[in-house]
């Protein structure tokens, strides 16, 4: 081999006889090549995985990395107040060793705040690469070694870091200097810092109500497995436990979200800490304790659980309420008197708890989630496919009508998730459903649909699911994206707390997860993801294109966006009414609905990683207009 | 020590396989014998015909159906008529009130032109069953079912730790076995399971 080395080199013969000394002076050579440490700063669109290569999925934008750097290899920020800017520094080192990084902005005021996380290198079995995603907590000077012992990664040369840049909405407007400072292999590297603070605030007011769904708490317990387990008796009733729940709300609500949790199951069981104890049956049947409800809702009703939150103390939007077939009004009296008077008795005593508690700022809803496939009921409470399913919701309508007073400042709600059948329910629940959670596929078809339902006052969501972390960083932006040019109100990631059995060695991808168990790195809380981050930041331009609306038309900002993002129209967000559409929803195909979705599906697909970096760059374009 | 703790490990091991269950004997008899009684109730309460008219032809022909593109076709056309689901699932709720602990009484039915398979008809508000697997639409026949719907006798199973089911015919009006139910508990229950 050096042998080979030499001759390919020239230096056969008779400095072959120096041999031993060359090989010296090549080793001290190569090894001050190979101890090399270096600092990278990349867009929070291009992740890198951990050699220090960006990921396959994001590689297409890779020009994107110039942008961020100003002059003399500064890295230029720039944010509105009352939000974030983002982006990511990667530690690269040759070989394995210690190291230390620390990223500051100093602001006397305290008004700019870092906050800085390593970034989790997951296995996805699919494709057998790494992707960064979930988001480890660190403090801003933080020491450890490559490769991170934590992740056992072999070879691992490159750890990435996600910085996010908290400007306070008070904060003065102006420049920032910082830096970032990596000790590695006896040197230093600095990578200078300019924060620009713009005069801009971005509304505290999202746009869109992004929602994060997730079903009962049984995963708590196998997510926080250590906690449960030092107290499996009495855990679900703990204050520890109700605790954990505060902080997935926390977390989600510090990135611009919310979050909900149903508590029933489909054939109606409840979960103790999602209703109040009923006793008694018929007439006698009331509620006779409010103790763990109140403790686990209390401080979400509110606010009190969000007031260390930047975002300020708020009690939480929405809720699901624990009524479903079985609850409170036993099944077994279906259709009979009893029914009705448990029904209304208990909802009565449930609308006077909360006004006499002043819980007044949350949408109380009234929620079937149940299918008949789950064999726990006759009719299907979610996405009803046969018509003839309707008039039960008809009956619970009237119900909810009788059990509340028509002046109750409590905010009850009847909600129900629609696909099949929307078109019919839209007409036929009219004035009874008031938030409607929609099929994104086929609401498309459906492009009058919005506008009459918002011009009756009801809420309209649409619901999917998170993109896998093999996608394009951006593609997590589509779903706010199209909710605002859609002009609906929400976006629903039916579940984002089931990140798959092992997420950290053999990652599902995390199409159900948008948070992890903070629990592995001693953490009683959980941990966001860069595709959470990037959400956060989405939003964040979207109520600041949404706020323009008084000085440029909305349709032509939605346009712009639109053309920004991935070079569509307006019309390419919509499909158009399919033959089907006309035949009675029990008459529909699986099928036929992806064919008749085939034209939103071919126009919009894949956005590439820059795509909204791009919309994030005319939206501050206009600010820097409307200044 | 050495032979004593053998002794232990045989009579565990014994135990173990033998499937006895893991309730404290008191315990496990009270719950057997309400169970029991339970089911051998509901086998002269429960109308075999009307469980008959449950699940609509078209469910039935769907339940076996597969389309590449259409990942739900079965359970997107399950259907059933909900009168008849009714009344059988308000006796069965009934039947569960005669145990003096929280149990649940579940409809199967076996699946016509498919021999092995069988169907979870109904549920019920405990979420209890020894024999169902989460979400599925059918699932294969345990022997003991097949004991209950060959011989119309009830047979008794503990095998899974902390758990009792009572398996019964459903008769309907010509005599023939159309169908089981399920009397089942467990001795400690757990308010989180299947809340999803």
């Amino acid at each position: 081999m050096i042998r080979q080395f030499f001759e390919r080199i020239g230096l056969e013969g008779a400095l072959m006889k120096q041999a031993p000394f060359l090989l010296l002076l090549l080793m001290v050579i190569s090894g001050q090549s190979l101890l090399a440490a270096d600092l990278e700063a990349l867009p929070e669109f291009l992740r890198s995985d951990p050699f220090g290569t960006i990921v396959a999925s994001d590689r297409g934008s890779a020009d994107l990395a110039s942008s961020l750097y100003g002059a003399q290899h500064r890295v230029m920020l720039t944010g509105c107040r009352g939000g974030y800017a983002s982006f990511q520094v990667v530690v690269k080192i040759r070989p394995a060793g210690l190291y230390t990084l620390d990223v500051t902005i100093p602001d006397p005021s305290n008004k700019v705040q870092i906050d800085l996380f390593r970034e989790w290198f997951h296995f996805t079995d699919s494709d057998k690469h790494y992707y960064p995603d979930a988001l480890i907590p660190v403090r801003a000077t933080y020491s450890s070694r490559l490769p991170e012992p934590d992740n056992r990664i072999q070879q691992q040369t490159a750890q990435a870091f996600w910085v996010d840049v908290y400007i306070a909405p008070d904060t003065r407007p102006g420049v920032l200097p910082g830096r970032a400072r990596l000790k590695a292999s006896g040197k230093i590297t600095t990578l200078p810092i300019q924060l620009t603070v713009l005069g801009c605030i971005i509304p505290a007011e999202d746009v869109v109500t992004i929602d994060h769904n997730s079903y009962g708490s049984s995963w708590l317990a196998q997510q926080f497995a250590g906690s449960y387990q030092r107290n499996s008796d009495h855990w679900f009733e703990g204050d520890q436990f109700l605790e954990l729940i505060h902080t997935y709300h926390r977390v989600f609500y510090e990135h611009r979200g919310i979050f909900h949790q149903l508590g029933y199951g489909h054939s109606g069981k409840v979960g103790p800490e999602f209703a109040p104890v009923l006793e008694g049956s018929g007439r006698a049947k009331h509620i006779v304790s409010w103790s763990l409800y109140d403790r686990h809702y209390g401080p979400l009703f509110d606010g009190t659980a969000f007031s260390t939150c930047r975002r300020g103390p708020r009690p939480i939007p929405f809720v699901y309420l624990p009524i479903n077939p079985e609850w409170p009004a036993s099944y077994e009296f279906w259709d009979e008197p009893g029914y009705e008077t448990e029904f209304v008795n208990v909802v009565s005593e449930m609308e006077r708890h909360f006004r006499e508690k002043g819980w007044t700022h949350t949408n109380f809803e009234v929620f079937f989630n149940h299918k008949k496939r789950y064999k726990g009921f006759p009719w299907d409470g979610d996405e009803v496919r046969f018509p003839k399913d309707l008039k039960y919701f008809l009956e619970y309508g009237r119900l909810l009508k009788k059990a509340l007073p028509p002046d109750t400042p409590v905010h009850f709600i009847f909600r129900a998730d629609v696909s099949w059948n929307m078109e019919q329910q839209f007409k036929i629940l009219n004035g009874i459903v008031r938030l409607w959670c929609c099929g994104g596929g086929i609401l498309s078809f459906y492009r009058y649909a919005p506008k009459m339902l918002c011009d009756r006052r009801d809420l309209v969501w649409y619901y999917g699911g998170p993109p896998s972390v093999t996608e394009s960083s951006s593609a997590i932006t589509e779903f706010p994206l199209r909710a605002w040019l859609w002009g609906v109100n929400g976006y629903v990631h039916w579940l984002t707390v089931s990140p798959g059995e092992d997420p950290w060695f053999h990652f599902d991808g995390g199409q159900t997860a948008l948070v992890y168990s903070g629990e592995r790195f001693g953490l009683t809380e959980p941990i966001p993801s860069i595709r959470l981050k990037i959400q956060r930041n989405c939003l964040q331009d979207l109520a600041l294109l949404d706020g323009l609306k008084g000085r440029k038309p909305l349709d032509s900002l939605r346009a712009e966006a639109a053309r920004s993002y991935n070079n569509s129209t307006l019309d390419d967000w919509w499909n158009p009414r399919p033959a089907l559409a006309d035949l009675p929803s029990d008459q529909w195909l699986g099928s036929a609905i992806e064919d008749a979705a085939s034209h939103t599906r071919h126009a919009l697909r894949h956005p590439a990683a820059s795509a909204w970096y791009n919309v994030h760059q005319y939206a501050l374009s206009l600010q820097a207009e409307a200044k | 020590m050495k032979i004593v703790y053998r002794i232990v490990l045989t009579v565990s091991l014994m135990f173990a396989m033998l499937g006895i269950p893991k309730l404290s004997p008191d315990a496990s008899v009270d719950m057997e014998r309400e169970l029991d009684a339970v089911a051998r109730i509901g086998s002269v309460m429960v109308d075999g015909d009307i469980c008959q008219k449950i699940v609509t032809q078209r469910a039935k022909e769907l339940m076996f159906a597969s389309d590449p593109r259409d990942e739900f076709l079965a359970g997107d056309n399950y259907d059933v008529d909900d009168v008849s689901f009714n009344a059988v699932k308000k006796t069965l709720i009934r039947l569960s009130h005669l145990a003096s602990f929280p149990a649940d009484v579940n409809l199967w039915m076996p699946i016509e032109g498919h021999p092995g398979k069988i169907q979870l008809v109904i549920r019920n508000k405990n979420e209890m069953s020894q024999f169902w697997n989460w979400g599925e639409l059918y699932g294969d026949m345990v022997p003991q079912m097949e004991t209950v719907l060959k011989t119309g006798r009830r047979v008794t199973i503990t095998s899974k730790q902390d758990w009792v089911s009572v398996l019964a015919p459903v008769h309907n009006s010509l005599g023939d076995v159309v169908g089981l139910i399920e009397a089942v508990s467990r001795a400690r229950a757990d308010t989180h399971e299947n809340v999803k």
